[in-house]
């Protein structure tokens, strides 16, 4: 009885130890305690390296919150860059959480170690770094280059771009290296928002237009795919292959290609379908198929049409073939009707399959940018469009590029991005609760 | 009944003749403009093939442009996009199928809310980082930023067609003493051949016309990739649209002669993924 008290007591002394050393230092357990030498050695490496950059890092967070002072006397290469002030202080948030992420799994391995050396009562078994690399460590090592693409390529250019909305970086006055940025706190988003007038109204015509343009585009592509899959489904004809190559063709050939081509063929004066039309003594004068606002609001739902309904028209066949034949059979013995089996069996079943992938094609369009860009170039111009760069046919997207490119208002455009952020989180969310491994809690 | 069926089998091909020559008009066209003198879309004849032949075009392209180092340099971005997607995607898709650590639901929520925003929307950020890491005119810099923004979605694909494949398999694997590594790599990535090659394509076609993000990150001529050249040829200053028709069906017919062909496979494809979803 005594011999296992005293025993246990001398456990918990050792845990509080290696608890101790692994939270000072990490990889200081590892090496004293368990004398894992690589290991330890490798996480104590990372510790330093952080005491080493502590002053870097706490310049870095200073930079981040003054974004720099104006040097008007300094040569424009020395003058503190605020751009790249803001992006050090992001880069060095993302190095710190990974930091802290290096830390939690040190201890954590520490404390697994020690609960093992309990268990057991013996020391764990010292495997090969390598191959502990490649059991142990596997998840960490295989997640790693996931983790740090999408950190820096992902996740820092993101917050970088909203936290863009909350200062002045803009054209003409407070453009780096030049001169310097400042925070302005909500002050854009008062802007944009009714602050002033030219610029609200172009806001909500756009915001409308993106939600229509999203709808309509994912609408017309679903219901023009399904139609000619299901009509493809029952033309049981010789030829029907030979149609089914040529509707596939939209989506074989790259839609930037498609997309220029119908730009120049729709062109007003010189394209080719209003000089057919002519010539055929069908109209008199051009079609402004892409400078008549409504007109190339029309055309691009129509152009959109063409380039993704076989997208649809094959996801439709495909998830169509999964249906068991049974069913229709079943119907056809009844007596209903082709368009009855389609309307009550295929529809339903279809929709039910593909329901987050219609959501997807939603998010999709929303971000369209080739689709507008390639063909109306967001035109045709606006009343306001020489202040606000906003075009009839412009979406959030496409109008951001304009803001970036041609205005430098970068200010503005970050807040049309936090304005697509809180437009399409809802609809991924929703999207993710919708699929099954969600439902079934098998995440 | 049987003229009946006649009729109705008819009208399905009329309906599907003028879907067919809508679908074909503009490619048509293209094609023509291709082989066609001349240089404006003005000059071309609205009935297609009309007015001359000439292989013109093609020679200007390939001597006095620089398609041939926009398409290598293309391939190249192509090529590493595609494999490297393939790599970082199944790694992480193995792990999020087969371990359970902490914040794995948390990191792949967010994954897949991440999925959805375009890179651009964070451009000037990406161009900066670029920058700060060297990688400004950079066709590796590109690859990076193709390679993050491909990995959450094709991730989440790839992990559930792992989740169909019964872990007993690698379960055996386990207990016969092969390393989690080599399980992966002998017995997980075999099986899991069909999505791994719709991975490999779907990711190898992206870059081929994507035109916003080489057109800020790529800046000397030496780099430029073929979406831009392409878009080059037909800016409002320059109207050179024959030239561009012939770039742009060199591209195209591969595309598309891979497209019809494999359409069976897409469509199996596709299906199954929108049943896994």
């Amino acid at each position: 009885m005594r011999a296992i008290s005293s025993n246990s007591a001398k456990a918990n002394i050792n845990k509080r130890f290696t608890i101790l050393l692994a939270v000072i230092v990490m990889g200081l357990a590892h090496i004293v305690v368990f004398k894992q030498y690589t290991k330890g050695i490798l996480f104590a490496l990372c510790h330093v390296a952080f005491f080493v950059f502590l002053p870097t890092i706490v310049n870095n967070f200073a930079g981040l919150i003054t974004l720099g002072e104006p040097q008007p006397d300094l040569h424009i290469l020395l003058r503190d860059n605020s751009l790249f002030l803001l992006m050090d202080g992001m880069l060095t948030i993302a190095f710190v959480a990974l930091f802290v992420g290096v830390y939690v799994i040190s201890v954590r391995n520490a404390l697994k170690l020690q609960a093992e050396f309990d268990n057991t009562g013996r020391m764990p078994t010292t495997k090969g770094f390598f191959a502990e690399l490649a059991t142990g460590s596997f998840p960490i090592v295989a997640l790693l280059p996931t983790v740090l693409l999408i950190l820096f390529f992902v996740v820092v250019p993101l917050i970088f771009a909203a936290s863009v909305a909350f200062t002045n970086y803009s054209s003409p006055h407070n453009i780096p290296p030049n001169n310097v940025i400042d925070w302005v706190g909500l002050d854009n988003f008062r802007f944009m928002f009714g602050g002033n007038a030219l610029w609200a109204g172009a806001l909500g015509r756009v915001i409308i237009w993106t939600l229509a343009w999203a709808a309509l585009a994912t609408f017309t592509c679903y219901v023009g795919g399904f139609f000619m899959a299901v009509v493809m489904n029952n033309a049981k004809m010789r030829i029907a292959p030979f149609f089914r190559a040529i509707l596939i063709l939209p989506y074989a050939v790259p839609g930037v290609i498609s997309l220029m081509v119908w730009s120049n063929m729709l062109n007003g004066a010189f394209g080719v379908v209003n000089r057919t039309l002519i010539q055929l003594g069908i109209i008199s004068t051009g079609i402004p198929w892409l400078t008549d606002v409504w007109l190339a609001r029309f055309m691009t739902v129509a152009i959109n049409l063409w380039v993704g309904f076989p997208y649809f028209m094959l996801l439709v066949t495909g998830t169509m073939t999964a249906i068991s034949q049974d069913i229709y059979e079943a119907a056809k013995i009844d007596g209903a009707s082709t368009f009855q089996t389609t309307r009550r069996i295929t529809l339903p079943l279809v929709l039910y399959q593909t329901t987050p992938l219609i959501i997807m094609s939603f998010n999709h369009n929303i971000n369209n940018f080739g689709a507008i860009f390639f063909l109306t170039g967001g035109g045709p111009t606006m009343p306001d469009s020489v202040t606000t760069s906003a075009g009839g046919t412009d979406i959030l997207v496409s109008w951001i590029f304009n803001l970036t490119v041609n205005l430098q208002q970068f200010h503005y455009a970050s807040v049309l991005a936090v304005m697509i952020f809180v437009a399409i989180a809802p609809f991924a969310i929703f999207n993710f609760m919708q699929t099954k491994s969600f439902k079934e809690g098998d995440v | 009944m049987a003229a009946l069926q006649k009729l109705n089998a008819g009208i399905i091909v009329l309906f599907l003749t003028i879907i067919s020559l809508i679908v074909i008009y503009p490619l048509l066209y293209v094609i023509a403009s291709a082989f066609t003198p001349g240089n404006s879309i003005a000059d071309m004849p609205i009935v297609p093939f009309t007015s001359g032949f000439t292989l013109d075009n093609f020679t200007h392209l390939f001597n006095n442009t620089n398609y041939p180092l926009w398409f290598m340099n293309t391939l190249q971005v192509a090529v590493a996009t595609s494999i490297g997607t393939m790599f970082v995607a199944s790694l992480g898709a193995y792990t999020f199928s087969r371990f359970r650590f902490a914040f794995k639901k948390t990191f792949m929520v967010s994954m897949l809310v991440l999925q959805v925003f375009p890179s651009f929307i964070g451009m000037i950020a990406i161009f900066v980082i670029l920058f700060r890491f060297g990688l400004l005119d950079n066709l590796w810099g590109l690859v990076l930023v193709y390679l993050a923004g491909n990995t959450p979605f094709n991730t989440w694909l790839m992990k559930s067609y792992l989740d169909t494949i019964p872990r007993s398999m690698d379960e055996a694997a386990r207990i016969d003493g092969a390393s989690h590594l080599r399980t992966f790599l002998t017995i997980i990535m075999p099986m899991a051949k069909p999505i791994i090659i719709f991975l490999l394509i779907t990711s190898f076609t992206g870059p081929w016309m994507d035109f916003i993000l080489p057109q800020m990150v790529l800046r000397s001529p030496a780099n430029h990739t073929l979406a831009m050249g392409l878009f080059s040829f037909i800016t409002d200053r320059r109207n050179d649209f024959t030239t561009f028709a012939a770039g742009s069906i060199i591209i195209a017919v591969p595309f598309v002669v891979f497209f019809v062909a494999t359409q069976k496979m897409l469509i199996t494809s596709l299906g199954a993924g929108a049943v896994k979803e």
